[in-house]
């Protein structure tokens, strides 16, 4: 509205000005109390979390000593390192299954009523909570009462049970697995609502000229969808660098530490070990680090800010 | 040309049918393990089917462990969190969609609200635990109101702004003209007409605070504020598993959120994609 006046003449009437900046105040007197109570509650933890890492209870102020022992604890790099590994198998499965589920889905099923029915079959997954996705798995990969291992052994595939939950090397997957199950969907369903948006026609010409169908994919759709593969990527990794709920039921972080990820380390430190001091120096240290991996990858998210 | 293009056809919609199998194979096995006696969970082996389907396990959970007061303490939880983190986006979206504000105070009440979603919970719950204790709020649920409503307001802020601005400037400016107060158009005119979008809003948040554990598993140590997701955890890590009751309450864990997401499905993924998704 105010844009439309300052497009007529450079110099808006008084009267317009008066009512766009009286418009302007009553603005930002709604919005600024509210913004900023909202802002400084949810900074009191940071600050805290600051004054906690720099202070131990019976000492008072002791410096860096509290990151210097969080980050001399060698439980640290395991976390770190098994968490990327984590990541690694967890990411790029759910990003080339939502992938590939998209394209064959868009490119075979025509039917409106199937597409509508697959849309609402994919929020499921997404709708679990994690604690009921870990039990759900607890049920499959539990010993003795786990039915995969009676499925296998009933194929004729396995004569002994294998011990999906507490084999060091095998944990980990078991554990991701879960992850894949529930967070496949939500990338197909992204990437699918994007190959929507390719115009039909642009396909059938390349189709006319008899481009293969990975020439298809590679030079019409992918075009349109990288946005969307980013903001997958964005989405997910960041929810796997806090991956915590579903992991705490199924193993607890082991066996050993081989599934401590960073916020079952954190938790572990805080709450079972009462080091208060010292998970307060890893969580200042987790929140800085997320903060900047945030700031450096929204800059290629495709959301819209204004 | 149609018979060669119908093998590979039949041969995806095979592979689409597989995919769906080893999909809801899981939930399923849940669901019939839920609906076993006690009896049952002591033969040799599991069981694919139910033999003597019951809902003894649900009644035992729900009254006998007393998983109701957990449900209690959830709903109670998430309703006030979710009209409280609504109620705080409103007055966050309405000056930014509705009033004359710069790109700048848009963009960065915008991108603080996205950043927030990123921040991970175990590295917050470290402070709010000493603040919770310090305060004496420990294990009372206001502290898990405070903290969920907090932690929702991205995504409410986020959905609110797209639905928010696809309403028409006008509409308001109609009423204004009229002689109508600000608060009056607001209220008889936008709250209405964004009743949609604030339902659909609602029931996501809900369904989010629902499903929430780590807060509730820290800051809270008894029935009296424990919330079910932390009862459901209760009962995996136990020396021994009943196995169908756990079952129960995970389906109950489930299907709240379910029928939820199912009714706003066609906002749900706008809503989880912060607006980039718009379905149908």
């Amino acid at each position: 509205m105010g844009g439309q006046v300052t497009a007529v003449s450079a110099q808006p009437p008084k009267v317009l000005v008066a009512v766009r900046s009286r418009q302007e105040r009553l603005a930002l007197r709604i919005l600024l109390p509210t913004f900023l109570t909202v802002v400084v509650v949810a900074t009191i933890p940071f600050v805290l979390a600051v004054i906690e890492s720099l202070t131990r209870e019976a000492e008072g102020f002791v410096g860096l000593d509290n990151y210097v022992r969080a980050l001399s604890n060698p439980s640290l790099y395991e976390s770190l390192r098994q968490t990327a590994i984590y990541a690694l198998v967890v990411v790029p499965a759910e990003v080339l299954l939502g992938l590939g589920l998209a394209l064959l889905v868009h490119r075979t099923i025509r039917s409106a009523a199937v597409k509508a029915t697959i849309y609402v079959l994919a929020i499921i997954p997404i709708a679990i909570p994690q604690v009921a996705a870990g039990v759900v798995f607890r049920l499959i990969y539990a010993p003795e009462y786990g039915i995969l291992n009676v499925i296998l052994e009933q194929l004729g595939l396995i004569d002994q049970q294998i011990l999906w939950l507490s084999v060091p090397a095998l944990a980990i997957f078991s554990v991701a697995s879960v992850d894949i199950w529930q967070w496949t969907p939500f990338v197909y369903l992204v990437l699918f609502a994007g190959l929507q948006t390719v115009p039909q026609e642009a396909v059938e010409a390349a189709q006319v000229d008899g481009a293969s169908s990975w020439a298809q994919f590679r030079h019409i759709e992918l075009p349109y969808i990288r946005p969307l593969i980013l903001l997958v990527l964005f989405f997910r990794i960041a929810d796997v660098l806090r991956v915590f709920d579903h992991v705490f039921i199924l193993t607890g972080g082991g066996p050993g530490t081989t599934t401590q990820f960073v916020s079952l380390y954190l938790y572990r430190i805080a709450f079972k070990f009462s080091d208060l001091a010292q998970a307060s120096a890893l969580a200042v240290m987790f929140m800085i680090a997320m903060t900047l991996f945030y700031t450096v990858i929204t800059r290629f998210m495709p959301l819209e800010r204004d | 040309m149609r018979r060669q293009r119908r093998l590979p056809r039949l041969l995806t919609l095979a592979a689409l049918l597989g995919v769906a199998v080893v999909f809801f194979f899981p939930l399923y096995y849940l669901v019939a393990t839920s609906l076993k006696t006690k009896a049952e969970l002591f033969a040799s082996e599991p069981t694919l089917v139910p033999q003597d389907p019951t809902l003894a396990a649900y009644g035992s959970v729900l009254f006998g462990r007393n998983m109701i007061t957990l449900l209690g303490n959830s709903i109670i939880v998430g309703l006030v969190s979710t009209v409280l983190a609504l109620v705080i986006a409103f007055a966050i979206c309405y000056p930014i969609t509705r009033l004359p504000t710069s790109r700048r105070t848009r963009s960065s009440v915008l991108n603080w609200a996205l950043s927030l979603r990123f921040l991970a919970p175990i590295a917050v719950v470290i402070p709010y635990f000493t603040i919770v204790r310090t305060i004496g709020l420990y294990n009372q649920l206001p502290a898990l109101i405070l903290v969920y409503t907090i932690f929702n307001l991205p995504l409410s802020i986020w959905m609110l702004k797209g639905f928010l601005a696809e309403i028409p400037l006008e509409t308001e400016e109609a009423a204004l003209v009229d002689g109508a107060s600000r608060w009056q158009a607001f209220r008889h005119v936008l709250l209405p007409l964004s009743r949609i979008g604030v339902l659909a809003a609602g029931i996501i948040v809900f369904a989010f605070d629902w499903a929430e554990f780590q807060f509730a598993l820290i800051l809270t140590a008894t029935p009296q504020a424990q919330t079910f997701p932390v009862g459901v955890a209760g009962l995996v890590t136990q020396f021994e598993i009943i196995w169908n009751e756990m079952s129960a309450a995970a389906v109950i864990a489930i299907a709240i959120p379910l029928m939820l997401m199912i009714i706003a499905r066609r906002h749900v993924m706008t809503g989880l994609t912060f607006g980039v998704i718009r379905e149908k």
